[in-house]
């Protein structure tokens, strides 16, 4: 695990070129700037009319309202079956990360305190499963639900986004970093048995790790497209992601190709529509920043 | 009670600890790729016979050429525009002391959330001259017309462009935080040795982080390949000038869903894992990503010592 490190490394560039560290200085801004603008103009813009947003300043606050009206017309679109995504992906999302969590910490408990068979082959197949995209498996996924009879049933998607290599994997080197093994022998001396070992000594000293997993759990989940998108063809399934698409596809708002329609969903509506999207994920990488580095760099990185 | 069966009562609550995770890892995991490879022998309606023929069905396949072409060419821009400017950018995060540092950290993060049909959204905004909010930057480039960039020969680039700005800010703050595993001591007794802050970057930071780039490289690449999101959202009328099977992904799936081929399905998305199953094997048995602690740390030690003595030596 990282910690902040004491031996503070002073730049040396500030010395001996100042010029070139104001370059450096400028062009961090200049990127950050980049970096945000897009997401300003996506949040200020269902605060605006479809008019506005062409003829008014890209950058321009319009009114609070806004976003009021956007979301009204939205839910003229198929008899609010908005709201029927924006609760499909929260609760898919929300099953998903409680299954992946409990099962990634129970596993990267046992694979680090217990002695049992075959442990080397699950770490390995865990690792590989951790670093092959999930999208390369969504097609032969595809085939086994659909031999099953499970598409079209969203446990199909929340089973398969529950397997969670990386989360297994984070707790194997979380439990083998911070408990160390002769506490487990003394405690097993003293008569624990393991379901104990787990409940009264590892679970205690978890909250830092289950808000790590929760964390990787959420933001891989909650923006997925493809797996929904193949495994949950009605409608009423979609996800706030899917749905998005689904309303390009059948609205004048990103296709003029489907021309005047009476719903009125248009470039603020859409807008709208990836906020909901978008906005939940950036409020957690934002405010986990230092979960997503401790994460991806677990067991490299060792103090 | 004796010491075996003891033994053997606590191996049982561990697996079945282990066994939710378990069931998921085989059940949804392994059998499906076993069930997909022997899926692709199966009779369908473009191989009535059966047989392992149909691969080579999909390998000529006319619409395979330009697939690999489209996914070559986007990973060739993709994954060296990432990766350089990723380490650029962190080793320039690094030498920054300032305070506002941990603003700009924040804000990199920022376009991570837009990704899949949100970026096809905000990126449809940004190359509209009309709508743009990077208005003057495209002026800038001449581009005055939507239709100036919306070119189908553009859209390696387009589609490289939103990739890159989906995961550059969180690579940036994972490399960010790699170089933070750099001792102090080394990069000190570097500038004692009168290294620059250039030289202490390319030949001290870098050698040392370079198991982390391996890994960002591999990942990087993994997913490129997997590019579906972005054209198929594209293919819904916002854009015209774009294949129905624009990507290999989007081949595999057409095969699946429009025609009901799963075996060339099946055949296409097996042959697409062989890379990303070759990269993962690469991290985890040729690199020391994931080694036990003594091992690792002994190693990194050695590193430095080593980077610090060719430095001497070039001095």
């Amino acid at each position: 695990m990282i910690e902040t490190q004491t031996l503070k490394k002073k730049s040396n560039l500030k010395g001996e070129n100042p010029f070139a560290m104001s370059l450096v200085n400028g062009w961090l801004i200049i990127f950050a700037v980049i970096s945000v603008v897009p997401m300003i103009w996506l949040v200020l813009a269902p605060t605006k009319t479809d008019p506005q947003l062409s003829s008014s300043n890209p950058l321009a606050v319009g009114s609070l309202s806004g976003y009021w009206h956007a979301w009204h017309h939205l839910n003229f679109f198929d008899d609010g079956v908005v709201a029927q995504w924006a609760w499909n992906s929260v609760w898919y999302t929300a099953m998903i990360v409680v299954i992946a969590t409990i099962t990634a910490s129970l596993a990267g408990f046992v694979l680090s305190a217990s002695r049992i068979r075959f442990k080397r082959v699950f770490l390995i197949s865990t690792l590989i499963f951790m670093l092959v995209p999930p999208m390369a498996l969504v097609v032969p996924v595809f085939v086994l639900m659909d031999k099953l009879n499970l598409t079209d049933n969203p446990w199909s998607v929340i089973l398969v986004s529950s397997l969670y290599p990386f989360g297994a994997f984070l707790s194997y080197i979380y439990y083998s970093t911070t408990i160390p093994k002769e506490l487990y022998e003394s405690a097993r001396l003293d008569g624990c048995n393991d379901f104990r070992l787990f409940t009264k000594i590892a679970l205690p000293l978890s909250t830092p790790l289950l808000s790590l997993l929760a964390f990787f759990a959420f933001i891989g989940n909650w923006g997925n497209y493809f797996l929904p998108y193949i495994l949950l063809p009605s409608p009423e399934h979609y996800t706030l992601p899917i749905g998005l698409g689904f309303l390009f596809v059948s609205t004048p708002a990103l296709n003029p190709g489907v021309g005047a329609t009476s719903v009125p969903v248009y470039k603020p509506e859409i807008a709208l529509a990836g906020v909901l999207v978008a906005v939940p994920i950036m409020l957690v990488f934002m405010f986990s920043q230092k979960r997503l580095v401790r994460g991806m760099l677990a067991g490299s990185i060792k103090e | 009670m004796s010491k075996v069966k003891k033994a053997k009562q606590r191996n049982t609550a561990m697996w079945v600890m282990l066994s939710p995770y378990l069931i998921l890892l085989i059940g949804l995991g392994i059998l499906p790729v076993i069930m997909a490879v022997l899926e692709i022998p199966q009779k369908a309606r473009n191989n009535r016979e059966g047989g392992w023929g149909v691969v080579i069905k999909v390998i000529q396949d006319f619409r395979l050429i330009p697939a690999v072409e489209h996914i070559l060419g986007f990973v060739l821009i993709f994954v060296p525009l990432t990766i350089v400017f990723v380490i650029a950018m962190a080793l320039m995060l690094d030498l920054n002391n300032s305070k506002w540092k941990k603003y700009a950290r924040v804000a990199y993060i920022v376009p991570a959330s837009v990704s899949g049909g949100v970026a096809v959204l905000v990126w449809y905004i940004i190359f509209e001259p009309h709508f743009s909010p990077f208005k003057p930057f495209l002026r800038l480039f001449g581009i005055k017309r939507s239709d100036q960039i919306w070119q189908t020969s553009h859209l390696v680039w387009i589609f490289a462009i939103m990739a890159f700005f989906t995961i550059a800010g969180n690579w940036i703050l994972i490399q960010y935080g790699s170089l933070q595993s750099i001792s102090g001591e080394v990069i000190e007794a570097a500038r004692i040795d009168g290294c620059s802050a250039f030289q202490i970057a390319m030949r001290i930071k870098l050698p040392l982080i370079k198991k982390y780039i391996i890994y960002m490289a591999v990942l990087v690449f993994a997913g490129g390949l997997q590019l579906f999101v972005e054209p198929q959202l594209l293919d819904t009328g916002v854009f015209n000038g774009i294949s129905h099977v624009w990507s290999l992904d989007q081949l595999s799936y057409d095969f699946a869903f429009t025609n009901g081929e799963f075996g060339s399905a099946s055949a296409l998305s097996i042959l697409l894992l062989i890379p990303s199953l070759l990269g993962a094997l690469v991290v985890i048995f040729k690199t020391d990503m994931f080694e036990d602690e003594e091992t690792a740390a002994r190693k990194e030690r050695k590193m430095a010592k080593k980077a610090l003595e060719a430095m001497k030596a070039g001095n």
